[in-house]
């Protein structure tokens, strides 16, 4: 086992191509990584993880994970369990948006105002579960 | 109708070639080859997502990718694509020397550059598979 | 050179280090073959400034003192010039690195080498470079302060 010295979670999101959903995944989690916890959370390269990354694989099999992903396919949630462990949370923008009515949020492209401020929303979910597996993981020891 | 040409870029979030990357695909499909390009996601693909795999089995795809690692082009080609055409960020980094791209979710003026510059060679190559699949 | 590989895992980022090398503080590499001492970017090193776009390595020819720039590496992020870790003349550089310098990145401690030197006082070289394990301490300290900024 890795020597693992700091309590962290790693953030996993689909990045999807196709859809601005997956466009929302990838800025907020790197909001997350950068402003909202950035001592706490480690973003993992989706790609570099299905393409076989050492790294990114075995942070996964022994630190939480939190996937993010754009729709119900849960394609970040799915190569979670399929390559590492079964992620500690999952988050769907779909289903965010869908919660908060959100109106039209933009192009894959380039998210409009609506697109960014769902970003945002999904950070600070993503940032509130960190707290809580942070948490978790305190009274656990 | 002709099916457009797959284009999967590796998107990778950890560094701005990704970012990159995935904006070339978006400035092919979207401003250069809108008629002859289609963004395909690569995770859906490697996931073995049947529309995703539709798409590539058995055809020609370009793969961008932001580093040598080649995370799309893997992907591609564990797909089923019958080729992959592939174009390295890394690689027109090198060619146009002197570029420091930034930014993951918004790049920056290097990264647009970037991005603009991969995308057209991303564009040279769906014109010789279209020709190619013309003269089929 | 000796096989084993000691190990830090920073994160996500898993860093090498080949005991049967020495390591300067700038982070390079070197290995002495008798008078003759090749050098390269340790895995930390190459890890922490990222993909290497070009090589640059002194001429031929070219003597250097400890710490006088010995090869310029530019990545998609920096421009690194690196430090001699010992005295000598460069009497070979790797010329691979031109048409793929990302060798460096790839296999820093084989295929991507930079320069062989030819050393003016092994001994002292040597005395004056960490083991992998004094390395690996402070290889450890600079990547956490890194991921903690």
């Amino acid at each position: 086992m890795p020597n693992l010295p700091k309590r962290k979670i790693g953030l996993i999101s689909c990045s999807g191509e196709e859809l601005p959903e997956g466009t929302v995944t990838r800025r907020a989690v790197r909001t997350v990584l950068e402003t909202l916890r950035p001592d706490d959370t480690v973003t993992l390269c989706l790609p570099l993880f299905l393409a076989g990354g050492e790294g990114e694989r075995a942070f996964a099999r022994h630190y939480p994970t939190i996937a993010v992903d754009g729709c119900p396919k849960r394609c970040a949630a799915l190569a979670t369990e399929k390559y590492s462990a079964k992620p500690a949370a999952s988050i769907v923008v779909s289903e965010i948006a869908k919660e908060k009515e959100c109106a039209a949020i933009g192009t894959a492209r380039r998210l409009n105002e609506a697109g960014l401020r769902l970003a945002e929303t999904v950070a600070e979910r993503i940032a509130a579960d960190t707290e809580k597996l942070l948490n978790m993981k305190s009274r656990g020891r | 109708m002709t099916r457009k040409i797959p284009v999967v870029p590796c998107s990778g979030i950890g560094k701005s070639l990704g970012a990159a990357a995935r904006e070339a695909a978006y400035i092919l499909a979207e401003d250069l080859r809108p008629l002859d390009a289609k963004v395909v996601a690569l995770a859906l693909l490697v996931l073995g997502d049947d529309e995703a795999r539709r798409e590539v089995a058995g055809r020609a795809a370009v793969a961008i990718d932001g580093c040598k690692l080649e995370c799309a082009a893997k992907g591609l080609t564990d797909a089923g694509a019958a080729e992959v055409r592939k174009v390295a960020v890394f690689d027109v980094v090198r060619r146009h020397r002197g570029l420091k791209p930034e930014g993951v979710c918004d790049l920056n003026a290097d990264g647009l550059k970037l991005a603009r510059a991969s995308a057209d060679e991303a564009a040279r190559i769906v014109d010789e598979i279209v020709a190619e699949d013309g003269r089929a | 050179m000796e096989n084993k590989r000691l190990e830090l895992t920073v994160d996500k980022f898993i860093f090498r280090f080949p005991a049967g090398l020495l390591y300067s503080e700038d982070g390079l590499w070197v290995e002495f073959e008798g008078q003759r001492a090749r050098i390269g970017l340790s895995d930390f090193t190459q890890q922490r400034n990222g993909d290497v776009a070009f090589a640059m390595p002194g001429e031929v020819g070219t003597r250097v003192r400890k710490g006088d720039e010995v090869a310029v590496v530019e990545t998609i992020k920096v421009n690194l010039s690196l430090p001699s870790p010992v005295a000598g003349k460069v009497i070979e550089t790797n010329q691979e690195l031109v048409a793929a310098p990302e060798l460096i990145n790839q296999d820093p401690y084989g295929k991507g080498w930079l320069s062989v030197l030819e050393v003016e006082d092994p001994d002292a070289a040597r005395g004056s470079l960490r083991t992998a394990a004094e390395y690996l301490t402070l290889a450890k300290a600079q990547a956490e302060a890194e991921v903690s900024r």
